[in-house]
C-alpha cells in the first residue's frame, strides 16, 4: 500500500513537472490570445472596491471641448480664411517598429487600414484636393504615389505595398516631400501628415535645417505617434504650425487620423483670392455607351462627361484624364462650404441648474431626449448652445460639431419665430 | 497676485499659486514668528525658490519694525544665478505695487574668479590661482612698493574702488554676478571687494554653503551679520556631508613633500627680512605676546568658531611658537612626525587624544601649540608679505590639521590607510581626519541667527535630519506635489524577465544572470522609451563591470541600435563633453542612454528634465562603500552619540542618493518621467519608508513588485497617456492652480486648511 501512495505522490509529482515544462515551453495558444488581449486591464476598481470598464468617455469629451475651443479660436483670428484647395502628402513610417503588435494585427496593418479610411473622408470633405503617399523604409524615403485625386488608386498602391524592415528617418522623408510640393502652385496648400511608428530618427545631416527650409516653403507638417511622444516631432510641428497628437488605442489614432480631414486654417501669407478653373460634368443617361478616359473600358450608363473635350470618366472629384480640367459636382463644392461658418462652440453648463424644478425640459438633452442625470446620483456634463440655450448631451454636442453643421435648438427656433430667423 | 498670509500681506509675482506653495508659506511664516529653526521638504519643480523669497521679503515689508536679512546658501554658481534672477522679478514687481518702499539691495557673492572684471587676472586657470593673481595686485604692501615704483603692477579696479572708498556702494536692486561684473566694469571698481563691502548693508545676501559653515572662510565673510537674520540652506540633502568635509583634512605624501618646500621658502623669506627689515618680525612676536584678541584685524564680535573656541580669543600665542624661526621649526618637526607615521604597513585608527599624546611624546609639541597652528601661520603669512597664497596649500592644509587635532576630542578619529582598499597593490599611503559629527560646523549657524531655514526636495525620513544635525526645528514638514495628472511613474522592479530576482547585493553582484536581466530590462526600454533615458549604477566600478559584460554578450550593440550610449567618466571635461552629446542626440530624434554614478558629479548637479530624461532606471541601491574605514568609524560614532542605528543610517543615505537621482528626470509640473527602482531590496518595506513622499504617493501598491515585462507594459501606457493634452489648471475639486480670487474664497470659506492638511 505504501508503494501504491508512493507511486500516486510520484505521479503526482511527474504531472506537476509536465506543467511546469508547459508554462515554461510557451503558453497555449488559448491562453497566449489571452496574455496578449491583456483584457483585464480595461478594468479599474471604483471607490467601493467594485470592477468596472475603464470610462475614458470623459476624458475623450474633454479633449475634443479643447480642440474645438483650439480650432474656434485660431478661425476667429484667421477670418475664418480656410485651405480649401489642399496638397497633402501622408509619409507612413514602415520602419522595424511598424512590425510591433500592440496594434492588432500589428502597427502596420492597423495604419494602412486608417489611412484607406482618411483618404476616402479627406476626398469627400476637400473634394479641390489631392493626396500624396510616401514612406520609409530602411532609413530611406519612397514616393508611392504622386500628387492625385482618386482615392482608389492611392489606395491599391498602398495595399499592395505594405512590409517594413530597418530604420526611420524623418530628415529624408521631410526632404523628399519638400521637394515635391515646391513645385506646385502657390495657391494650393502644402501639408505634411506623418504617421509614425518609430522612436527615433537616424537622420543623415541637421534635421534642424530641414525643418527651417519646411518652414520657410510653408509646408505645414502634423505628425501622429503611434506609441509614445517625441521631442523632434512636437518640434517638428510648432515650428510649421501642423498638429502633434500621440494615439492611445487603435480607435484614438483613427480619430486623430480624422482629424486632419477638415481643412485646417489658411496660413496669413497664402490668403490672396485666386481663380481656379474647373468643370461641372454632365452625368451621362441611363443607357448611353461609352469608353471611360480612366479605365480604358466600355462602360454603360455611369459616369460623367467632361464639359470641355467631352471625355468620359468614371467618378468625381477627379481630373480629367484628356484636357486636365478639375472635375466636380456642386455637392462636393456645398459640402466645402460648412468649414467656412462652423457653429459655435457649445458652453459647458452648470449641472446644478438642472435640478431646477421649473425647467423640466433642460434636464433631457434636446438632441435625441435622453435624460442628462447621469445613472446614479452623480450630475452628468452637459452642454448649452450660446444662442438658443438648448441643452445637449455630449455625445450629441459632437454629432452637432462633427457631421450635422447646424444646432438643431437654432433652426427650430428659426421655423417657430420666423421674424428672428429673418432678423438673422 | 496680493494676498493674506495671517497678518502678512504676500506679494507673489505670479497670477496663480500653486496650493502647495500656500502652505508652504504658511509654515515658514509660523517659524518665522517663533524665531525658530524649520525643516520643509517640498519636492522640486513646485517653485519652492520664489515662495520662500516672495514670503521672506512679504514679511520683512509688512514688519518694518524688525528688519530681517536674508541669507541664501545654494550650492552651486549656477543655483545663485537663479536665485538672484527670481528674486529681480520678485523685486519689479514689488515696487511696482509698493513704489519706492519696496526697496531693497540684494547681492551675490562668490569667489574672485566668478566676479573678477581684470583681465590679466581672469588669465588663471583655477581658483587659487586667480586669488593669488589678485593679491599679487591688490595687497597692501605690494600697493605702498607700487607707489614709489610704477613698474609694479596693480589693478586699477581695486584702485578705483579704494580711491572712492565710503563713497563705493550699490544703490539699491538686486545684482546677479552678471549684474555686479557690469556695474564694477562701468564704475571702474572692483566688483568682488564692493560685494564683499556691501554684504554688511545689504537686505538678500545669497552665496554658497562654504561662506556660513567652513569655519575658515565663515570668520572673513560671515562675522558681521546680524543675529536677526534668516539663514536658508537650499538642497540641503547633503548638508551633513557638506559640514563633515568642511572639517575635514587629508593628508598625502605629496601634501608633506609639498609643505616641506613651503617651509624652506618660508625659511629663506625670513632669512630675507632678518637681514633687510628685523623690526617687521619684531613688531610681530610683540603683538602676539599681547595676545589674539588685540590684534587689529580680529574683530571683537567674531562668528563663534568652531575651529577656534573662544579661549583661544583670550589667551595668547603660546611662547614657543611666538618667534618666526620657532614656529618653522616645530611645523618642520610635525611634518617629520606625520611623515613617520604615514610609513606604517598596517591600516591604524586613532582618537584626537591618542594623537595628540604621540605627537607631545615624538614631535614634542603640546595640544595647545598644535591648536595655534592655523592662525599662527596666517599672521606669518601676513608678516611676510607673501602673496602666492596658492603655492602654500600644502602647509595651510598641516595647519588645518594641527589646529583641528588640538581643538577637537571628540566627533574626530584619525586614519592611517597604507593603500587604497579596492587597489592593494599600489602603495598609496593616506592620512586622514575625519569629522564624524556634522553638528560641529552648523552649530554657531543655528547658535548665532534666529531662524535657520533647511529646505530640499529630498530630506526624507525628516525626522533624522534635527538628530545628524542636533538642532530642535519648530517646524518640519513634508509637501506633496498638487498636480494635474499622475506625471510621475516610479516602479520597483524586483525581477527580470526570467522571473529571477535582481539586485547589486554583495552575493547577487558577479551572477551573470542579474547582469543578463538588468541588461534585457534596458534593451527593453530603450525601444519603448523616446529621447533620453538615464541609469545610474552604485559605482563606478560596478558600472565598469557591467557594460564590459554586456558589450561581451552583445546587449551593448541591441541598446546602439535604438539609442547613442554615453558613459560618465571621472574626468569632468569628459563628462561634460558626453553630457552635450547626449543632449544633442536628444534634441535632434536620434535617442541617448547616459550610464551615471550615484554619487557622481551628474547625480547632484545635471537636470535631466522634459526629453532629456523620460525614464531613469537607478540598478541597485546605491549603499556607501561599507567597509571603508572613515564610514565605520562615522556609524560608530552615530551609534554612541546619537543613538542613530548603523543599518537605518546606511539606508537613509542609500535612499537618498537614489531620490536624488531619480528626481533628477522632474523639473516641473508640466514635465513627466518614469522612475525604476531595480532591485528586490527596495520592495521591502524598510528602505521604501525612506523615500521622499511626493515619490511614495505615486508609488502604486501594483508597482511594488515588477518583472521586466510588466514595467515594459506599464511605461508603454505611461507614455501614451502622458502624451495626451492637459488642462493645466486642473479640473474642478482637484484645484492645482489658485487664483487670488479662489485663494480669497478659500481663506473665507474655510476650506484652504481642508486643503493644506
Amino acid at each position: 500500500m505504501k508503494n501504491s501512495e508512493r507511486s500516486r505522490l510520484n505521479g503526482e509529482a511527474e504531472e506537476e513537472d509536465d506543467e511546469e515544462e508547459n508554462l515554461n515551453g510557451g503558453l497555449e495558444a488559448w491562453e497566449r490570445s489571452y496574455a496578449d488581449d491583456r483584457s483585464w486591464e480595461a478594468l479599474q476598481e471604483d471607490e467601493s472596491g467594485f470592477l468596472r470598464p475603464i470610462d475614458n468617455s470623459a476624458i475623450y469629451h474633454a479633449q475634443y471641448r479643447r480642440r474645438l475651443r483650439g480650432r474656434s479660436l485660431t478661425v476667429a483670428t484667421a477670418r475664418i480664411q480656410k485651405g480649401l484647395i489642399r496638397y497633402l502628402y501622408i509619409v507612413i513610417d514602415l520602419s522595424r517598429a511598424a512590425a510591433e503588435m500592440d496594434f492588432r494585427p500589428s502597427r502596420m496593418v492597423v495604419v494602412a487600414k486608417q489611412v484607406e479610411a482618411f483618404v476616402r473622408e479627406f476626398f469627400d470633405q476637400n473634394p479641390l484636393s489631392q493626396i500624396g503617399l510616401v514612406t520609409v523604409k530602411d532609413g530611406v524615403a519612397n514616393c508611392l504615389t504622386d500628387l492625385g485625386g482618386s482615392p482608389e488608386s492611392h489606395i491599391k498602391a498602398l495595399m499592395g505595398k505594405l512590409g517594413c524592415s530597418g530604420d526611420s528617418s524623418i530628415q529624408n522623408a521631410l526632404d523628399l516631400v519638400h521637394g515635391l510640393l515646391n513645385q506646385i502652385p502657390s495657391y494650393g496648400h502644402r501639408e505634411v501628415l506623418i504617421l509614425y511608428s518609430a522612436l527615433s530618427t537616424c537622420d543623415p545631416g541637421d534635421i534642424m535645417e530641414t525643418i527651417q527650409k519646411c518652414k520657410e516653403s510653408k509646408i505645414r507638417c502634423s505628425v501622429i505617434g503611434l506609441s509614445a511622444e517625441m521631442f523632434i516631432c512636437k518640434h517638428l510641428c510648432q515650428e510649421t504650425g501642423g498638429t502633434y497628437s500621440v494615439a492611445l488605442d487603435e480607435s484614438h489614432s483613427k480619430e486623430l487620423i480624422l482629424e486632419h480631414a477638415p481643412p485646417p486654417p489658411a496660413i496669413a501669407e497664402f490668403a490672396i483670392a485666386s481663380l481656379i478653373k474647373m468643370g461641372f460634368p454632365q452625368r451621362a443617361g441611363e443607357g448611353s455607351i461609352s469608353i471611360c478616359s480612366c479605365h480604358k473600358e466600355v462602360k454603360i450608363g455611369v459616369g460623367y462627361t467632361c464639359p470641355r473635350c467631352k471625355a468620359r470618366v468614371c467618378e468625381l472629384p477627379t481630373e480629367c484624364r484628356i484636357c486636365g480640367l478639375q472635375l466636380v459636382s456642386s455637392p462636393h463644392l456645398a459640402r466645402s462650404y460648412h468649414h467656412l461658418f462652423p457653429i459655435a462652440p457649445f458652453d459647458e453648463a452648470t449641472p446644478s441648474r438642472l435640478n431646477d424644478l421649473h425647467n423640466i425640459s433642460r434636464s433631457t438633452c434636446f438632441g435625441c431626449q435622453q435624460s442628462l442625470l447621469a445613472s446614479g446620483n452623480k450630475a452628468g456634463l452637459c452642454v448649452a448652445c450660446p444662442k438658443c440655450k438648448k441643452h445637449f448631451c455630449l455625445e450629441c454636442d459632437i454629432y452637432i460639431h462633427e457631421s450635422l453643421h447646424n444646432c438643431p435648438g437654432c433652426e427650430s427656433l428659426r421655423q417657430s419665430n420666423p421674424v428672428v430667423a429673418n432678423e438673422g | 497676485m496680493i494676498f493674506k498670509l495671517e497678518d502678512v500681506t504676500v506679494y507673489f509675482p505670479y497670477d496663480n499659486i500653486y496650493p502647495e506653495q500656500y502652505s508652504y508659506m504658511l509654515e515658514l511664516k509660523r517659524a518665522l514668528d517663533a524665531k525658530g529653526h524649520c525643516l520643509l521638504e517640498m519636492p522640486t519643480g513646485t517653485g519652492k525658490t520664489i515662495a520662500l523669497l516672495s514670503l521672506i521679503t512679504s514679511y520683512v515689508l509688512s514688519k518694518p519694525e524688525n528688519p530681517v536679512k536674508l541669507i541664501y546658501c545654494t550650492r552651486t554658481v549656477h543655483e545663485m544665478e537663479k536665485t538672484l534672477a527670481e528674486l529681480k522679478l520678485l523685486h519689479n514687481y514689488q515696487t511696482r505695487h509698493l513704489g519706492p518702499a519696496a526697496k531693497i539691495l540684494a547681492i551675490g557673492l562668490s569667489s574672485r574668479k566668478n566676479l573678477c572684471v581684470n583681465s590679466r587676472v581672469l588669465a588663471a586657470e583655477n581658483r587659487d590661482s586667480v586669488d593669488a593673481a589678485c593679491r599679487k595686485r591688490t595687497a597692501s604692501w605690494v600697493r605702498a612698493l607700487a607707489a614709489e615704483n610704477p613698474n609694479i603692477e596693480t589693478c586699477e579696479f581695486f584702485e578705483n574702488y579704494e580711491k572712492a572708498a565710503s563713497a563705493a556702494v550699490l544703490p539699491p536692486g538686486v545684482y546677479t554676478l552678471q549684474d555686479l561684473r557690469a556695474f564694477g566694469k562701468q564704475q571702474g571698481w572692483c566688483p568682488y571687494f564692493l560685494a564683499r563691502h556691501m554684504v554688511q548693508f545689504a537686505n538678500v545676501v545669497v552665496y554658497s554653503y562654504q561662506y556660513l559653515l567652513d569655519p575658515k572662510v565663515a570668520g572673513i565673510i560671515s562675522k558681521e551679520m546680524q543675529k536677526e537674520s534668516v539663514v536658508v540652506f537650499d538642497e540641503a540633502h547633503n548638508i551633513d556631508n557638506v559640514c563633515i568635509e568642511a572639517l575635514s583634512v587629508s593628508v598625502r605624501r605629496q601634501t608633506l613633500e609639498g609643505a616641506t618646500r613651503n617651509l624652506s621658502r618660508i625659511n629663506q623669506e625670513i632669512e630675507r627680512f632678518k637681514a633687510t627689515d628685523a623690526g617687521r618680525l619684531r613688531a610681530e612676536y610683540n603683538r602676539l605676546v599681547e595676545g589674539l584678541a588685540l590684534r587689529g584685524n580680529l574683530p571683537n564680535a567674531w562668528l563663534s568658531n568652531p575651529a577656534l573656541p573662544s579661549d583661544i580669543l583670550k589667551e595668547a600665542v603660546p611662547g614657543n611658537i611666538r618667534r618666526a624661526e620657532h614656529f618653522l621649526h616645530v611645523l618642520r618637526r610635525l611634518v617629520q612626525y606625520l611623515r613617520g607615521r604615514l610609513e606604517t604597513e598596517n591600516v591604524e585608527k586613532e582618537g584626537p587624544v591618542s594623537f595628540v599624546a604621540s605627537i607631545t611624546a615624538h614631535a614634542g609639541i603640546d595640544q595647545k601649540t598644535l591648536r595655534f597652528c592655523y592662525e599662527r601661520l596666517h599672521s606669518l603669512m601676513l608678516t611676510l608679505e607673501i602673496t602666492d597664497t596658492d603655492e602654500f596649500l600644502h602647509i595651510q592644509t598641516i595647519c588645518d590639521f594641527a589646529t583641528l587635532v588640538g581643538t577637537y576630542t571628540r566627533g574626530f578619529s584619525i586614519i592611517i590607510e597604507p593603500f587604497d582598499e579596492r587597489m592593494p597593490h599600489i602603495p598609496d599611503p593616506v592620512l586622514q581626519l575625519s569629522c564624524h559629527d556634522a553638528s560641529l560646523a552648523v552649530k554657531p549657524v543655528f547658535d548665532r541667527f534666529q531662524s535657520v531655514v533647511i529646505t530640499s526636495g529630498t530630506l526624507s525620513p525628516i525626522d533624522l535630519y534635527p538628530r545628524l544635525l542636533n538642532f530642535h526645528p519648530v517646524v518640519s514638514r513634508s509637501f506633496k506635489m498638487s498636480l494635474t495628472r499622475d506625471c510621475i511613474c516610479p516602479m520597483v522592479l524586483t525581477r527580470g524577465s526570467d522571473q529571477l530576482p535582481v539586485s547589486t547585493k554583495f552575493d547577487m553582484r558577479s551572477d551573470p544572470g542579474v547582469a543578463r536581466n538588468y541588461g534585457k530590462l534596458l534593451v527593453e526600454m530603450v525601444s519603448i522609451v523616446p529621447d533620453g533615458i538615464v541609469c545610474f549604477f552604485v559605482s563606478y566600478s560596478y558600472m565598469d563591470e557591467i557594460i564590459a559584460t554586456w558589450n561581451d554578450s552583445g546587449i551593448l550593440k541591441e541598446i546602439m541600435q535604438h539609442k547613442l550610449v554615453f558613459i560618465e567618466t571621472q574626468d569632468v571635461v569628459e563628462t561634460t563633453l558626453a553630457l552635450d552629446n547626449y543632449r544633442k542626440a536628444c534634441d535632434c530624434g536620434r535617442g541617448a542612454v547616459f550610464f551615471s554614478v550615484a554619487r557622481g558629479k551628474v547625480a547632484e548637479g545635471i537636470d535631466f528634465d522634459r526629453h532629456y530624461g523620460r525614464l531613469v532606471i537607478m540598478f541597485g541601491v546605491p549603499f556607501q562603500y561599507t567597509l571603508s574605514k572613515i564610514l565605520l568609524a562615522r556609524l560608530e560614532y552615530l551609534r554612541d552619540t546619537f543613538q542613530i542605528k548603523e543599518g537605518d543610517f546606511l539606508t537613509f543615505d542609500a535612499l537618498r542618493q537614489a531620490a536624488q537621482c531619480v528626481g533628477r528626470v522632474i523639473r516641473s509640473k508640466a514635465d513627466y518621467g518614469m522612475m525604476i527602482f531595480a532591485d528586490k531590496r527596495y520592495s521591502r518595506h524598510d528602505k521604501r519608508s525612506k523615500l521622499p513622499g511626493w515619490i511614495l504617493s505615486h508609488l502604486r501598491d501594483a508597482h511594488l513588485n515588477l518583472s521586466t515585462d510588466m514595467a515594459l507594459h506599464i511605461a508603454r501606457e505611461f507614455l501614451r497617456k502622458m502624451a495626451q493634452p492637459y488642462d493645466k489648471a486642473g479640473s474642478i475639486g482637484r484645484k492645482t492652480l489658485l487664483s487670488q480670487a479662489d485663494l480669497e474664497k478659500m481663506t473665507n470659506d474655510g476650506s484652504i486648511n481642508e486643503m493644506l492638511y
